[in-house]
């Protein structure tokens, strides 16, 4: 199979299947003898369905053959193992639900399916989206396509590992603290985490009830916009979904940048930043202005306090996950249990203040982006973590340039912007106001259009 | 002398005790990291400097069309 083939776009997909160049069938045969051949050293699947996948191709093509033109139509995708599928086993990464086949889909999953999509399987997840599998766990962590010997980021790991070998189109994520954003920073490819309540996580496992994220992940932003279209809305199953409409992501994704004005807040994003993340950030900032945006520097005085955000995930952790972990400790990884654990540890004040806390960035972020149209930064401080680091049991939860983002529920995508030396992606992270994702894909989209990073493939898929 | 701000170890088992959780000794030191940095600002903040400031998150689910 070409590579143009793997790592064709959902446009490009589309376009040949309706000139009839191409199959869903064929390219879903194409994709799983990939997955076959890469994934026992990827490990980023941890259910294939392929019988499942070539009955939804088939569909697929009927539809085709009858003039549907839905853009998602015949465009493989799988689906973080956190996201519930009818008669697929979900196993959230964990022990504790290894072989649980849930008898309904996420919401996520249903109009992904509604739309056309080919289900190849379930990605693999750090445990309970919070942990990374250390050796002896029941499941393998996926490895990173651009360096086996790192991680690929989580805890959307197998989604960022596959799209970065080219087995799927597009793939779903979640992010509490950044988990669809690290894995496409790692994995050089593209993650939006939308605005809190734009995209359903009904049918999704918990991890922290206000601070958890649906949203799409894809090699390109115009991939990204596609696979939003076809999830965000209103879903009355998520009671912190919105009745805002849904608006037009992709006819945006054609604007220039003159008179879009990117701030830059210095404080807290650049602490303990490598030099060559800041250096790939500030030619960004260059590529930005070279396409008419202004550029300038904004304060947000409390993100200093931005680490107080895992209180509050600790906290919401714990409650979802108490009685389990106290009558099956044993069924939790090392490391996750003890994290989970110590949200016991949260006194009530503690949260209580860690929220306000958190308003109180809400409210100074929301101010800063009256100044301006988006908030630009480094995705993370540094390139992915080796494994032999990440296994260091006395690690405990590395500074995020991403939770901000959770805490304040603005929607914030990550686009790679360039290569650290020892040839590991590095990102840009762009985050909007509340719904503005339209403005946030199009600066994104605008930034791909003149750059190459994101055209470039891991050692692995050669 | 330590920092009043600063998580003891004592302090974390007596956490622990009245949590009712067990956590494995080898894994104190992690925990206590984590805890301890997430507990940096609030145990800065003086909530009597910030009376109006209100726990509530707007994410502006409803905002009108």
């Amino acid at each position: 199979m070409s590579d143009e083939i793997a790592y064709a776009t959902i446009r490009g997909l589309g376009a040949r299947y309706r000139k009839r160049e191409l199959s869903p069938v064929e390219v879903t045969r194409a994709l799983l003898a990939r997955i076959e051949k890469l994934d026992p050293t990827l490990h980023a699947f941890v259910t294939l369905t392929a019988d499942r996948a070539l009955a939804d191709a088939r569909a697929a093509e009927e539809a085709l053959r009858r003039g549907d033109a839905r853009p998602l139509l015949g465009i493989p995708v799988a689906h973080k193992d956190i996201y519930l599928t009818r008669g697929i086993r979900t196993t959230g990464g964990s022990a504790l639900l290894a072989d649980w086949i849930p008898e309904e889909d996420a919401t996520c999953v249903r109009r992904w399916q509604e739309a056309g999509t080919v289900l190849l399987g379930k990605l693999i997840t750090h445990e309970f989206a919070f942990g990374i599998q250390f050796p002896g766990h029941r499941f393998q962590p996926a490895r990173n396509p651009w360096n086996l010997e790192h991680i690929p980021g989580g805890s959307s790991s197998g989604s960022g590992a596959a799209l970065a070998t080219g087995l799927v189109a597009g793939a779903t994520g979640s992010d509490t603290g950044g988990s669809i954003r690290g894995p496409a920073a790692f994995c050089g490819i593209v993650g939006l985490k939308p605005t809190y309540g734009r995209v359903s996580r009904a049918g999704v496992l918990t991890l922290s009830w206000t601070l958890d994220h649906t949203g799409p992940m894809a090699r390109t932003v115009e991939d990204c916009a596609y696979l939003l279209q076809a999830m965000a809305g209103h879903d009355p199953a998520d009671p912190a979904s919105s009745q805002a409409p849904v608006g037009d992501y992709l006819t945006p994704l054609r604007r220039d940048l003159r008179g879009v004005r990117i701030g830059v807040p210095r404080a807290y994003f650049f602490e303990g930043v490598d030099g060559e993340v800041t250096d790939a950030f500030e030619a960004a900032l260059g590529t930005l202005r070279g396409l008419g945006a202004e550029v300038r520097d904004v304060e947000i005085p409390s993100m200093h306090a931005a680490p107080s955000f895992l209180l509050i995930l600790m906290a919401e952790a714990f409650a979802y996950h108490e009685r389990d972990i106290r009558e099956h400790p044993e069924l939790y990884g090392d490391v996750l249990r003890e994290r989970i654990l110590a949200g016991a540890l949260v006194t009530a004040a503690e949260y209580t203040q860690a929220q306000r806390i958190r308003a109180r960035i809400c409210h100074e972020t929301a101010d800063a982006l009256t100044t301006v149209d988006v908030l630009a930064t480094p995705t993370t401080p540094k390139p992915a973590t080796p494994f032999k680091v990440a296994y260091d049991p006395e690690l405990a939860f590395p500074r995020s340039n991403m939770a901000p983002f959770n805490l304040t529920g603005l929607p914030t995508l990550a686009l790679p912007c360039g290569f650290s030396s020892s040839g590991l992606p590095l990102s840009l992270q762009l985050s909007g106001r509340a719904f503005e994702e339209a403005t946030v894909l199009g600066v994104g989209h605008a930034f791909e259009q003149v750059t190459s990073w994101h055209t470039r493939r891991p050692p692995l898929a050669h | 002398m330590s920092d009043p701000r600063e998580l003891t170890i004592e302090e974390l088992r007596a956490r622990m005790r009245a949590a009712g959780v067990t956590i494995t000794e080898n894994r104190l030191a992690m925990v206590r990291k984590l805890l301890g940095d997430a507990l940096v600002a609030v145990r800065a903040l003086d909530s009597r400097d910030v009376k109006t400031l209100e726990p509530a998150v707007r994410f502006a689910p409803e905002r009108p069309a």
